[in-house]
């Protein structure tokens, strides 16, 4: 999978770069709004990360003419201008996603992730499992271990989730835009409440347990 | 400063401009007056005249001397509402006729306004009149008039009401203006000196009010109340600073010996990850509340853009159920009225954020096995959404300041940044909706009127 990370600060920028090579992506990595609008139409890639502030041509400017010249490659916009309006704005121009600095590395693979599935237009699963556990899409079943686990539509859509992003930390945000389909950052632990129940469900009984919380980033789905 | 600078004070100039107009008015009236009783009546005297002395002449050249001398005396003796005059006078300079005491010996126009001596009356009188002079054939020359002292009079009473009137009228104007001017630049400069303690960093000047409920009155009570506010706004963002810079201390100090102690862990692979994992959920908990803030503050101040329908009734379920989890592990219970089809417009993640809060914030003050009522229900102009505790409530003098950042109410627990209804508080703003909170007896009410 081939990725462009257009961001001008160095350090923000090595941190994701070395992140996502890491993850086992080819990385290219532009600091200047010129080059990157060069650098696009120069290559194909999977997914473009991108910054809004940029010197010389604004992130905006760069997604316009892009979508402009018919390049549909899915874009994910950071900005420090974590604002909804802001947000609003970024999708509008043709963002796919938008994620606001600062960020954790984790949230940032999970999107650039979820983005890159999205053009590759894998055939529709209807079954999804993580050891033990298999969900089945179609009839909206759970079973573990052959048991059948009775789940509320939401602890399913919740379980959907982290099992199509298993291995992954997804944040409490990412959760409640997937599942609630709304966009804040919770502050309590309403979220918690929620995939503690879940984990009550298809943990309990069963070893190991599969439902991770990793302090002060979110929740993993993990064998 | 009027005295400095007299022609820069409005009222000066405006009083000057009073002025003028009072005395061109004044003039207007008696030009009026003038043509009116003197002008007009003079040009009729001058047509009588000229009407006159033309027979006068006719005769005298059809019929010689003496028949203009008979009708001379004829003229004069015969009845008339006005005086009439006559002199003849030979080649020689001898009189040959005359009802005059004295004339104009010498005169190279032909009208003139003369003041005569007359005896009409038995005793000598100075009389004013119109006369014509004219050189008659022969040599002879012969001066008509008519008694003009009544329209004397009323000129000479016309000029000398004008010019004392002109002459009061600038006395008392001038005298009227230095007043009003004094005055007005009195209560200006009182206006001018709260000001300018309140520059001087004093905000807590007021202007003092005269107490006559004047339009000076008005304007200062305006200005107080504008002073008023600008403290208190000053005085609410000099706490908030204040409290961010001791709120930021306790997660950052944390933040610090998390990261020490990390430091110090050498190769104790437990121990690194647990201090790790604290130290990310202290940068956490930090970011959440910096994103709060900014948030709050975006809304108090970014521009507004056009909001879309939300689905308010679905919304308001949704967060109920987003809530009940947590809530049913408290042993609390939600109880809901939400009528269907509630639509108004707006940031539909701002109102689910509002509620949440809102729902979050009453589970937190409600006792454990406590109760949470949310209602949403249609107005004739909107939508009104209320969320109930039967907490402690929050008591009357507290309720404007529990909206202030970071406030903690005593009973509050300490989780939580004090952020939750601050941030509620600038979204119902942004959408022109009221904010209340209402004694719910027990416990709190907090009703938001949104308008569609």
């Amino acid at each position: 999978m081939h990725v462009l990370v257009v961001e001008d600060d160095e350090r923000v920028a090595s941190h994701v770069v070395k992140g996502l090579k890491g993850e086992g992506w080819l990385v290219d990595h532009v600091a200047d709004g010129r080059q990157a609008l060069f650098q696009v139409a120069a290559e194909t890639y999977d997914v473009i990360v991108l910054d809004r502030m940029l010197p010389n041509v604004d992130g905006l400017k760069i997604l316009q003419t892009m979508r402009a010249s018919g390049d549909s490659t899915p874009v994910l916009i950071l900005s420090a201008l974590g604002d909804v309006d802001n947000r609003v704005k970024g999708l509008r121009a043709g963002g796919d996603d938008y994620l606001a600095k600062p960020f954790a590395f984790s949230e940032l693979l999970a999107r650039v992730e979820a983005l890159s599935r999205r053009k590759a237009v894998v055939q529709e699963t209807t079954a999804l499992n993580l050891a033990d556990l298999e969900m089945n899409l179609l009839t909206r079943t759970v079973t573990r271990r052959g048991r059948a686990i009775d789940l509320t539509t939401r602890e399913f859509s919740l379980l959907e989730y982290l099992l199509r992003n298993a291995g992954r930390v997804v944040s409490r945000s990412m959760l409640l835009e997937a599942v609630w389909d709304y966009n804040f950052d919770p502050q309590t632990n309403i979220i918690d409440q929620h995939v503690s129940r879940l984990r009550q469900k298809i943990d309990k009984d069963f070893d190991p347990p599969l439902v991770q919380t990793i302090r002060g980033m979110g929740y993993s789905l993990r064998a | 400063m009027i005295w400095r600078a007299p022609l820069r004070s409005l009222t000066l100039r405006l009083t000057l401009v009073y002025m003028a107009l009072f005395c061109a008015s004044v003039g207007i009236m008696l030009a009026v007056t003038y043509v009116g009783g003197v002008w007009r009546p003079l040009r009729q005297v001058e047509a009588q005249v000229t009407s006159e002395s033309d027979a006068l002449v006719a005769i005298y050249r059809a019929q010689g001397r003496d028949p203009l001398i008979r009708a001379l005396e004829h003229r004069s003796a015969t009845a008339h509402s006005r005086m009439r005059y006559h002199v003849l006078i030979a080649p020689g300079g001898a009189v040959v006729a005359s009802n005059l005491v004295d004339w104009p010996k010498v005169t190279g126009r032909e009208w003139l306004r003369y003041e005569f001596g007359t005896y009409a009356t038995g005793t000598e009188e100075e009389h004013e009149a119109v006369v014509r002079d004219l050189a008659l054939p022969g040599g002879y020359r012969l001066l008509v008039g008519l008694d003009t002292e009544d329209l004397d009079e009323r000129e000479d009473l016309i000029f000398e009401a004008l010019s004392w009137g002109a002459g009061m009228s600038l006395a008392l104007g001038l005298l009227g203006g230095l007043v009003m001017t004094f005055a007005v630049s009195q209560r200006l400069d009182r206006i001018n000196r709260a000001a300018r303690a309140v520059i001087a960093g004093d905000l807590s000047g007021r202007v003092a009010l005269h107490g006559s409920g004047d339009d000076f009155d008005q304007l200062s009570a305006t200005l107080n109340e504008m002073l008023a506010r600008i403290e208190g706004l000053v005085a609410s963002i000099s706490r908030v600073s204040d409290n961010i810079a001791h709120e930021l201390r306790t997660p950052l100090t944390r933040l610090r010996a998390e990261l020490e102690e990390l430091a110090d862990a050498g190769d104790d692979h437990e121990e690194v990850k647990a201090r790790t994992g604290a130290a990310l959920e202290e940068a956490a908990r930090l970011q959440s509340m910096f994103e709060a803030l900014l948030r709050i503050a975006r809304l108090q101040s970014g521009p507004r853009e056009k909001g879309a329908r939300v689905d308010l009734s679905a919304l308001l379920e949704d967060a109920v159920e987003l809530h009940r989890p947590a809530a049913e592990d408290r042993g609390q219970g939600f109880i809901t009225r939400i009528a269907p089809d509630l639509v108004i417009d707006g940031d539909r993640d701002l109102v689910f954020q509002m509620v949440s809060n809102l729902l979050d914030n009453a589970m937190k003050f409600a006792p454990e096995g406590g109760v949470v009522c949310l209602d949403g229900q249609p107005t004739p102009d909107g939508v009104l959404v209320t969320v109930v505790d039967n907490g402690p409530g929050v008591p009357e003098a507290e309720r404007s300041r529990v909206l202030e950042r970071f406030y903690r109410s005593a009973g509050s627990r300490t989780e939580g940044f004090g952020l939750g209804l601050s941030l509620v508080a600038a979204a119902a703003e942004r959408h022109h909706a009221e904010l209340r909170l209402e004694d719910a007896a027990p416990g709190l009410r907090v009703v938001i009127r949104f308008r569609t």
